[in-house]
């Protein structure tokens, strides 16, 4: 197996008297979807909100590409090619998808005007075409403010911002648990392309049967430890919620 | 290492294509969402009652003389409404423009009175001494939202309170009258091809605040910031400094509008300026703007503010009595946002698919 | 459909404003010759300035001409320049106004000047009064502040200090009176002049002023209030501040509330300006100059020293300001 991408070893973090993660390990591998999975309060989101640069570990360590970093703010891990597609969107819902595909990275016009900071609207309104055909997304209006749009359309901005960005690792939050069915089936579309690109995919979900169609190896987190790593393939969805409920432990299995 | 199963996925369209395609629905939503935006219903308003008023009295109120006066004595509701604009958009709110425009007079005059003489050194310096003032204000404003994490409509409070007292004790009550008479003669009630000075300076502002919000890095922040502030904080965008950048520039253009008052009566007037925050409010909010931030243009404020403006003009030539007038804007201004409403309400189920 | 509809409600509500409106409209036709007149009030919702308007109100009817009436909400040039941009649009014959700064009101008049509209000043006037008004017609404020000297020497019996609450420097009648004031106070040298203060219009600042001054000189045993705001304010303060028997206040100007005041002993004496006479002036003024008839460059009308004594006197009755016409 290669090396991994994205690590986490012995993270911990404390909110007050309460200890959401107690030395918790992760990993995720170039051109794989590892979902990170949990029954409430293991620690998941805490994990990923520590990984992606929003929040900052109490201790443990990261490993990226082989060294040992920080990640102090969400612009560093952009800077590492990590991205990330929050459970809330964190979209501007007044702002058109081309605005919210670029939000913090605007395309400016050359020369004066772009040192001004004019922005060159129709370049991004074109890129973002662009990703949108290329991920298979049917937007008739891209013109539309996103708070205008159906959730699932939402969802699929969201998650083209992602993947437009992301060079190395992106972060799934929970990305079709509002969505009907052909619109989950359409996200679960869109992660099997960025995963075949060559992108280490962490799906976050509580969805197990999802889980089980879209992750090549899935990581258990109970309590804020891990409790086991299963190959999708070798596994039963059983075993995964017998790990998730403490029934099952299997650290150590490659 | 036993590999997955691929499954087979069909190859996406030929990506051009597509593109295009999505483009043209693009230009076609577009335009509906022209046609039927906030800023064109308030503009058609505007019409409206500019048409009933000229055919009600046509010689006196369509004339050259009376739209430049119009023009005239909105210049400087103008100007604070351009900032007030951006304040709003980010979802916050500036009560103190109004203080800190006749802060900034005071400030002014009294520096071009402390320099002496009647020469444009003293009202050059005077000018900017005005200006920094405002911009102080406005910064005051932007650190306490941002740092200290004060609700905007509690600071800005606070600050008009403070401006205005500040003012008073500088100036004793007492309006300062010692500013130099050719600042009012050539900027004051001066014009270019007959065209008031004053009005030339609110439309620049006007288009320079309108460009900068419409197309560039600051405007797109400020929107950003209005409709999600957390999203622009995981985008990168720092919100804290932008934040202080916008209430900065609102004092800024408060000043500047303290330096146009000043140069059109000679004196602070400092008793006049008590309800030009709810005016320039209004105008922004008759313009399109919404109060809970991420919509809005300068160009619909444009409209809010002339739209006060041509009521308060038109009663007058009626002859409408002075309290009716203020029942009659007052309603206008309800009448015309629940207009607005009725029309976003509409888009919104015509967007949804 | 929906908005349309509203539209349509929005055009009525105009028209019907409209109709609320006076007749105006374009001219000629008659055979009589019905003058049009405007009257620019200092500020919405003063009783000196109701009153000037009643005056003016039956002078314009006798005299076969309309008067309209606007004000601005505050006594600022600021707010009154618009008001006067609009009225001069309206096209008027004559304007009647009161000027609230004696600089910054001088372009927007001379505009309405060179517009050919005649002008007649009442009560304040601008630095250059003579050459913009046909008539400047006001109270002698001069000898109205030498009456109130005499007035509040006699209620005091001429020992202590005095205190003149003023309005703001930039008006020419409550300087005028400031100035009488100063100069006839010298006469009674037991009585120490201790300056002025400036309420700027607000009777909440005049009483501050007048607590304040109380406080740094406990002597005080006298006010004199340049107009119905400042005397109101004042009279509140010392009421507060429980020296209304103590400190002797003459106003100037008797509005209702002055009035009451008066009765119940708060305020000692009145000044009453006759400011209905200067409406009935201004409008005579307006009409001889449009007829192209000789005309009084400067008129100054008299007072009435108002007491609780008098005030029900019939010749002193009729000079209590009203509230409306």
């Amino acid at each position: 197996m290669s090396e991994p991408l994205l690590e986490a070893r012995g993270v911990t973090k404390s909110f007050g008297g309460v200890r959401a993660l107690r030395g918790a390990d992760f990993a995720v591998h170039p051109g794989e979807v590892a979902a990170l999975v949990g029954d409430n309060g293991a620690g998941k989101s805490t994990l990923v909100k520590i990984l992606s640069g929003t929040l900052a570990p109490d201790g443990g360590e990261i490993w990226f590409e082989g060294r040992q970093v920080t990640v102090p703010n969400p612009v560093a891990a952009r800077e590492l090619g990590i991205e990330t597609v929050y459970q809330d969107l964190a979209l501007a819902p007044e702002l058109d998808p081309a605005a919210n595909l670029f939000l913090g990275r605007e395309l400016v016009l050359p020369g004066p005007l772009g040192r001004l900071g004019f922005l060159d609207k129709a370049g991004m309104r074109r890129r973002t075409n662009k990703a949108f055909a290329d991920l298979g997304i049917g937007l008739q209006d891209t013109g539309a403010m996103v708070a205008n749009l159906s959730g699932g359309q939402r969802q699929s901005v969201a998650v083209s911002r992602a993947a437009t960005w992301v060079s190395k690792v992106v972060f799934m939050d929970e990305p079709t648990a509002a969505l009907g069915v052909v619109q989950s089936a359409r996200v679960r579309e869109l992660v099997r392309r960025v995963r075949d690109s060559g992108i280490g995919v962490v799906l976050i979900s509580h969805n197990m049967p999802e889980v089980m169609e879209l992750a090549d190896r899935i990581e258990v987190l109970r309590l804020g430890v891990r409790v086991a790593r299963f190959r999708a393939a070798d596994t039963t969805m059983e075993q995964v919620i017998a790990a998730m409920t403490g029934a099952l432990g299997n650290e150590d299995v490659a | 290492m036993a590999d997955r199963e691929t499954r087979e996925v069909p190859p996406p369209a030929a990506d051009d294509e597509r593109a295009e395609e999505v483009g043209q629905a693009g230009v076609r939503g577009a335009l509906r969402r022209r046609l039927t935006e906030t800023t064109t219903w308030t503009f058609l308003i505007l019409l409206a009652i500019v048409a009933a008023f000229a055919l009600l009295r046509f010689e006196q109120f369509a004339t050259v003389f009376n739209f430049r006066n119009i023009a005239a004595d909105a210049s400087g509701l103008m100007i604070i409404a351009v900032g007030m604009t951006f304040v709003i958009i980010t979802s916050g709110i500036d009560l103190s423009v109004g203080s800190v425009l006749v802060f900034s007079g005071v400030i002014a005059a009294k520096v071009m009175e402390g320099i002496g003489g009647e020469g444009w050194g003293a009202i050059g310096a005077g000018l900017v001494a005005g200006l920094l003032a405002g911009l102080a204000w406005g910064v005051v404003n932007g650190v306490l939202v941002t740092k200290a994490r004060v609700p905007p409509l509690i600071v800005t409070l606070g600050t008009l309170g403070m401006a205005l007292g500040s003012a008073l004790l500088i100036t004793g009550g007492i309006d300062v009258r010692g500013v130099p008479l050719v600042l009012t003669t050539t900027i004051g009630i001066g014009q270019l091809w007959g065209v008031p000075y004053v009005v030339i300076i609110a439309a620049v502002v006007t288009a320079i605040g309108a460009v900068t919000l419409a197309m560039t890095r600051f405007g797109r922040y400020t929107y950003a910031i209005g409709s999600n502030a957390e999203a622009a904080r995981r985008a990168g965008i720092n919100v804290d400094r932008h934040l202080i950048k916008v209430y900065g520039l609102s004092g800024f253009l408060a000043g500047m509008a303290g330096m146009v008052s000043l140069a059109r009566f000679a004196t602070t007037t400092i008793g006049g300026h008590s309800t030009d925050n709810l005016a320039a409010i209004a105008a922004v909010v008759l313009g399109g703007t919404s109060l809970f931030g991420g919509i809005g243009t300068v160009l619909g404020t444009v409209v809010g503010v002339f739209i006060p403006a041509v009521l308060q003009n038109g009663f007058v030539i009626l002859g409408v009595q002075p309290f009716w007038q203020q029942v009659a804007v007052g309603a206008i201004l309800i009448v015309a946002v629940y207009i607005d409403q009725l029309k976003r309400r509409a888009q919104e189920r015509g967007e949804r698919r | 459909m929906r908005r349309r509809w509203l539209l349509g409600l929005v055009a009525i509500a105009l028209v019907a404003t409209a109709c609320g409106g006076d007749d105006g409209g374009g001219g000629g036709g008659d055979t009589q010759q019905q003058y049009k007149l405007s009257l620019i009030q200092g500020v919405k919702g003063d009783e000196f300035y109701i009153t000037m308007e009643c005056g003016a109100q039956q002078a314009a009817q006798a005299a076969g001409a309309t008067l309209d009436v606007q004000a601005p909400d505050e006594f600022d040039a600021s707010l009154q320049t618009p008001v006067v941009n609009a009225v001069v649009a309206r096209k008027p014959d004559a304007i009647l106004v009161a000027p609230t700064d004696t600089k910054a009101m001088i372009p927007p008049l001379t505009q309405a000047k060179a517009a050919g509209i005649k002008l007649v000043f009442v009560d304040t006037t601008t630095e250059n009064g003579a050459e913009l008004a046909e008539s400047e017609i006001a109270s002698d404020n001069l000898e109205g502040g030498r009456e109130a000297a005499r007035a509040l020497a006699e209620l005091t019996g001429g020992k202590g200090s005095v205190l003149v609450i003023n309005v703001k420097p930039g008006i020419s009648t409550t300087d005028a009176r400031a100035q009488g004031f100063e100069e006839e106070i010298k006469k009674t040298p037991g009585l120490k002049y201790i300056g002025q203060e400036y309420s700027n219009d607000k009777p909440e600042v005049a009483a501050a002023k007048a607590t304040a001054a109380l406080a740094a000189h406990p002597d005080l045993v006298g006010i004199f209030g340049t107009n119905l705001f400042s005397a109101e304010g004042a009279a509140t303060g010392l009421r507060s501040a429980g020296a209304a028997e103590r400190v002797k206040i003459v106003g100037f100007d008797a509005g209702p509330k002055q009035v009451e005041d008066l009765e119940q002993g708060v305020v000692q004496a009145l000044i009453a300006q006759k400011p209905a006479d200067i409406g009935k002036a201004g409008v005579q003024q307006a009409i001889a100059a449009l007829k192209g008839e000789p005309v009084q460059k400067k008129i100054g009308t008299g007072f009435v020293v108002v007491t609780k004594e008098n005030m029900n006197n019939p010749d002193v009755r009729p000079f209590l300001y009203k509230s409306s016409c």
